[in-house]
C-alpha cells in the first residue's frame, strides 16, 4: 500500500512505458472454483478466471448471469448482501483474499469499484469528494493532500475542466463529469485493480467516449475489470473478455478473437444478438 | 425474431450473388469467344461494366451495415469476406474484358487458341475454378473452396509451361502476342478464385488461410 507520497510515484518504469508494453505482464487476480449464492439461489457456479494486470477484462453477458456478482466477490462486497455467500478462491497477487487473516477493508482499498450510476458524495465539494477517501483512511491536510486531488483528477482527465470550480458541489458537474470525479476518488486511494460496473450506462455517447479513452489510459498504472452490457465498449476498450450466461463462464479470451471468432457457438449467438 | 441486420445480410448477399454470376457469364463468354474466334469486346465490356457498378453497391452495402448494426462475430466476418469477394469478381470482369479486348485488337485468330494443346487445358481449368468459387461462395463451402488450391497449382504449371513453350517460338507473332496475355489472363483469373475461396474459408470457420 502506498497512499501517503504517491505524486512522487513519477519516477516510476511504468510511466516510461507505452500503454502496449504495459499490457499483459502478469496475472493479478484469479478466481478458483467460484461459487457465489443469494440465499438459496446459485448465480454464480465455479468460475475460474484469470485477469492480468495492466489490462482491461470486461465481463458480458446477459441480465441476470452473474456479472455484476463476479465483480462484487472481486473486492468483497458481495458478502455485505444479507444471504449472501460465495465458496472458492479469489486471489489477488496470489493471496487469497477470503483468507480469515485478511481484512476487507483493506482489500476494497487495493481493489477498488466504480459503479452504473455516479454516485459522489452530493453535499461534498468536487476538491472534498476526491479527498474523502484519503480523509477517511487519516489522511489530513498537509500530507499533499492537494497534490494527490489534482493528480487524481488529472488521472481521470478532469481536472482541466473542473480546476476553477473545486469548491462547487459534486452533484453540479455533468452526468460525464462525474463518472470521472468518483473514478478520481477511487483512484486516490492508489488501489491495484478497478473495478467498474457498466460505468457508461447512464451516459450520453460524448461521456462514454471520455470515460472509454480514460479506461484505456488507466491500464496504464491500474488494472481494470470492467462490466459492460455494450458489446462495442468491450471490443473497444478491453484486451480480455469473459462471456458469462446463466452463472457460468462461457468463454474467455483475447478480445480481439472474442469478437471475431468466438469459439462458442453460444457466444456466438449473444454477441451478435441472437438471443439475450 | 428476426434481427434488424438480417435483412440487410440478405441483401447483400443475393448481390454479391449476382455479381458472381455476372462474372462468371463474362469469363465464359470471353472464352468462348476466343477459342471460337469470334468478337465479343462490347458484351463483355457491358458485363464488366455492371460488375463494377455492382461491387460499388456491395461496397456501400456493407458500409451502411456496419455503421447501423456494428456487427461482430459471423456477421462481420461475412460482411468483410464479400467486401473482398465483390472485388475478386470485378477482377474477373475486368480480366474476361482483357481476353475480348486482346483478342479484338489483334484480330480474329481463332486458331490461335488450339496452336497449342495447352491453352485449351488452361481455359478448361480456370473455367473450372471460377464456377467452383461461384457455388463455394453461395453455400459457404468451406472444403469445395480448399479444392481451388490443388486446382490453382495445376492452372500454374500449365501457364509457365506455355510460357516456356511460347519463348521458343521462332518467330514473333499476333498469335504469340495474343497467347501470351489470354495466358497470363487466365492464371490471374484462377488466383482470384482462390481469394474468394480464401475469403469462403475465413467467413465458414473463421480461419485465415492461404490457397496459393
Amino acid at each position: 500500500m502506498k497512499i501517503l507520497g504517491w505524486p512522487q510515484k513519477s519516477t516510476d518504469k511504468a510511466e516510461e512505458q507505452t500503454v502496449e508494453e504495459a499490457v499483459l505482464t502478469s496475472e493479478k487476480m484469479q478466481s478458483i472454483n467460484l461459487n457465489a449464492w443469494f440465499g438459496d439461489k446459485k448465480v454464480l457456479k465455479d468460475i475460474t478466471l484469470t485477469v492480468k494486470a495492466n489490462s482491461v477484462t470486461a465481463i458480458i453477458g446477459p441480465s441476470g448471469c452473474g456479472k455484476s456478482t463476479l465483480i462484487r466477490c472481486f473486492n468483497r462486497m458481495h458478502e455485505l448482501v444479507p444471504n449472501a455467500r460465495m465458496s472458492g478462491k479469489i486471489l489477488l497477487d496470489g493471496k487469497n483474499i477470503y483468507s480469515s487473516d485478511v481484512d476487507p477493508v483493506l482489500i476494497r482499498r487495493r481493489v477498488g469499484m466504480v459503479f452504473q450510476k455516479p454516485n459522489p458524495f452530493p453535499t461534498m465539494s468536487i476538491y472534498d469528494n476526491v479527498a474523502a477517501g484519503l480523509r477517511l483512511t487519516g489522511v489530513k491536510k498537509g500530507h499533499n493532500l492537494d497534490e494527490v486531488v489534482e493528480l487524481s483528477l488529472k488521472q481521470a482527465t478532469l481536472w482541466d475542466e473542473v480546476k476553477d470550480d473545486l469548491k462547487k458541489s459534486g452533484t453540479s458537474i455533468s452526468g460525464g463529469q462525474q463518472q470521472r470525479l468518483c473514478i478520481a476518488r477511487a483512484i486516490t486511494l492508489q488501489p491495484e485493480v478497478i473495478l467498474m460496473d457498466e460505468p457508461c450506462s447512464a451516459l450520453d455517447p460524448i461521456a462514454t467516449a471520455k470515460i472509454e479513452e480514460l479506461i484505456v489510459s488507466l491500464k496504464r498504472d491500474y488494472t481494470v475489470v470492467i462490466v459492460t452490457h455494450n458489446m462495442q465498449q468491450a471490443a473497444r476498450v478491453s484486451d480480455f473478455t469473459a462471456f458469462l450466461y446463466l452463472g457460468e463462464l462461457v468463454e474467455y479470451g483475447e478480445t480481439d478473437g472474442i469478437f471475431e471468432d468466438p469459439r462458442s457457438e453460444l457466444t456466438e449467438k449473444y454477441i451478435t444478438g441472437k438471443f439475450g | 425474431m428476426a434481427r434488424l441486420l438480417d435483412a440487410g445480410l440478405e441483401q447483400l448477399t443475393v448481390m454479391v450473388y449476382k455479381s458472381g454470376e455476372v462474372a462468371k457469364s463474362a469469363i465464359n463468354l470471353s472464352i468462348s469467344a476466343f477459342m471460337n474466334g469470334k468478337d465479343a469486346m462490347e458484351d463483355v465490356h457491358d458485363l464488366s461494366d455492371v460488375i463494377s457498378s455492382m461491387t460499388v453497391e456491395i461496397e456501400n452495402k456493407a458500409f451502411e451495415l456496419i455503421v447501423k448494426y456494428q456487427p461482430v462475430a459471423s456477421d462481420l466476418r461475412i460482411i468483410n469476406s464479400y467486401m473482398k469477394v465483390a472485388y475478386d469478381f470485378e477482377r474477373y470482369g475486368r480480366y474476361a474484358w482483357d481476353i475480348s479486348f486482346t483478342h479484338k485488337k489483334l484480330g480474329a485468330l481463332g486458331e490461335c487458341a488450339v496452336a497449342s494443346d495447352l491453352m485449351p487445358k488452361l481455359v478448361e481449368k480456370v473455367s473450372l475454378m471460377v464456377s467452383k468459387s461461384v457455388k463455394a461462395l453461395r453455400e459457404h463451402d468451406a472444403e469445395l473452396a480448399k479444392t481451388l488450391a490443388d486446382t490453382e497449382n495445376e492452372v500454374d504449371e500449365l501457364y509457365f509451361a506455355y510460357l516456356n513453350q511460347l519463348s521458343k517460338a521462332r518467330a514473333q507473332s499476333k498469335c504469340v502476342m495474343c497467347n501470351l496475355l489470354v495466358s497470363r489472363y487466365l492464371e490471374r483469373i484462377a488466383d482470384h478464385t482462390t481469394y474468394v475461396g480464401e475469403a469462403i474459408v475465413y467467413i465458414a470457420t473463421g480461419e485465415k488461410i492461404s490457397l496459393r
